[in-house]
């Protein structure tokens, strides 16, 4: 698990861009908007829109694999679509490594 | 995020776990320690220090009125304590026996007795408890001839519910089975008078409510032939002998002791002693109907012990995984709470289907206005998970 604290604050766009990967759920109504994504194998972040801590956990055994992801996430989201395109490109190749060392039966 | 400046101050709740803050008592025993060259007789040639070990132990028996403060054993933890008398009363076995836990128990317990299960050194069996307690008419349904040890919790570190552990300790002296009680959760916070636990082993740990730092634990054992050694080492004394001496405490003590963690842990009992354990307990329970009292009729809120007899409470918010919650409290409210499984997989597969909770923990040194705080937080959350 590692915290980060971003140069600016998370914004509604980004978790926009998050859904297109992996399972966010927003919670607008507490004290602070709070949102959490998971994206199984991969990561998941808890934060508030408007705040910019977030904190990122990864799978132990991936972690080589995804340590950065976090970063691409948020580097792909500021170009939009193509964003879209190229991080799915990008957690494809991902999925490929991690099915090498996954069970036939659990690979994703 | 802490500590922004519109941020509420920090309230700690995760006693259970910890205690904190300590009191400075406590802090400035252990700075003394730290600054006076070490002492031990038989270790060291300095002197006009103080034998933390040896008081500490005296202190401990005065606190738990047990008979004999040289069967007082220090360890790193309750775990630590655990699984050297598990370890060692297996150990002490000729054969294969029956073992009874309950599925209160926390991994401390759970782990070793199911791995020596799974080596074929024990056959185990875990009793159902009934709205957060094990009654001894489920543990003597699982009783059998070859059951020899019963290892159980005297309160639980997931729903606060504090066991009747006198009436399996009479039940255990009349059948000629071992006792090994974990008070991880109940040394310091409510009265305990060992000298009535007439056979077996009682377990604790000084960094929760006895105010300790963590890295210190102990148990008290009544008879020691009952288990068998598994450390050995130096002692500082009879240094010729290859073998383990047979006295106690070195039977169960090899190596040189945390000496900052025991002048904690008699700081701490100190501290129990001045501020009265009767107080410490009442607080306790008036802490925690207090903070029940400021959630219970919130129907998002699902509280798993209506009335805990410790200071510990678990509850779960509707709409909103548990490790969220907490993370919430955390960091938008500055509460730090602990949420998931407390280390207690079994009693969970009851209570909340294998999820976990949100354990809310006090200790003495919390305050009404934190507990009110508290409520008020999780109530918050809670609209915000279901609005």
């Amino acid at each position: 698990m590692r915290e980060f604290l971003l140069e600016s604050p998370l914004t509604p766009e980004f978790l926009t861009f998050l859904k297109s990967f992996g399972t966010v759920k927003e919670y607008p109504h507490m004290k602070r908007p709070y949102f959490s994504f998971e994206q199984e194998y991969f990561i998941t972040l808890k934060g508030f829109i408007g705040d910019p801590g977030v904190e990122v956990r990864y799978r132990k055994e991936f972690f080589d694999l995804t340590s950065d992801y976090f970063h691409l996430l948020l580097f792909y989201a500021k170009q939009g679509e193509s964003g879209i395109h190229k991080m799915q490109e990008i957690t494809d190749s991902i999925r490929e490594k991690m099915n090498v060392r996954l069970p036939p039966q659990g690979r994703v | 995020m802490g500590n922004e400046p519109d941020n509420p101050p920090l309230i700690y709740l995760n006693n259970a776990a910890t205690t904190w803050p300590k009191p400075l008592s406590v802090l400035d025993e252990v700075t003394r320690c730290m600054k006076a060259p070490f002492f031990e007789a038989g270790r060291s040639t300095a002197g006009a220090a103080t034998d933390y070990p040896s008081e500490t132990r005296r202190a401990l028996a005065g606190l738990f009125h047990a008979e004999h403060p040289d069967h007082f054993i220090f360890t790193q933890n309750a775990t630590d304590s655990l699984n050297l008398l598990i370890h060692g009363f297996v150990k002490k076995q000729k054969a294969s026996f029956h073992a009874i836990t309950t599925d209160l128990e926390h991994n401390s317990i759970l782990r070793p007795l199911n791995a020596l299960a799974g080596e074929g050194r024990l056959s185990l069996t875990t009793v159902p408890s009934e709205d957060g307690y094990a009654t001894l008419r489920e543990i003597k349904k699982a009783v059998r001839p070859e059951t020899r040890l019963i290892v159980m919790t005297h309160g639980s570190n997931v729903l606060g519910t504090l066991q009747n552990i006198q009436t399996v300790a009479d039940y255990c002296a009349r059948n000629d089975i071992f006792l090994i009680v974990d008070g991880a959760q109940t040394a310091g916070q409510v009265p305990i008078n060992l000298s009535s636990l007439s056979s077996g082993a009682f377990v604790f740990t000084g960094h929760k409510a006895l105010f300790g730092i963590s890295g210190i634990g102990g148990f008290y054992l009544n008879d020691p032939e009952a288990i068998a050694p598994v450390r050995q080492g130096g002692t500082g004394t009879d240094s010729r002998s290859l073998v383990q001496p047979d006295e106690m405490p070195q039977r169960f003590e090899a190596g040189t002791h945390s000496y900052p963690g025991i002048a904690s842990l008699l700081a701490g009992i100190r501290f129990i002693e001045r501020e009265g354990q009767d107080r410490i307990t009442t607080k306790g329970r008036d802490l925690a109907a207090l903070f029940i009292r400021e959630i219970a009729n919130d129907p998002n809120i699902i509280l798993y012990t209506p009335s805990p007899d410790l200071p510990v409470i678990s509850f779960n918010i509707r709409n909103l995984d548990n490790d969220d919650a907490g993370y919430i409290l955390a960091k938008a409210y500055n509460i730090i709470t602990r949420a998931g499984l407390h280390c207690a997989p079994l009693v969970h597969d009851r209570i909340d289907g294998g999820k976990g909770s949100i354990r809310i923990s006090f200790s003495y040194l919390n305050t009404p206005e934190e507990c009110r705080a508290a409520g008020e937080a999780v109530r918050g959350v809670a609209e915000g998970a279901n609005h």
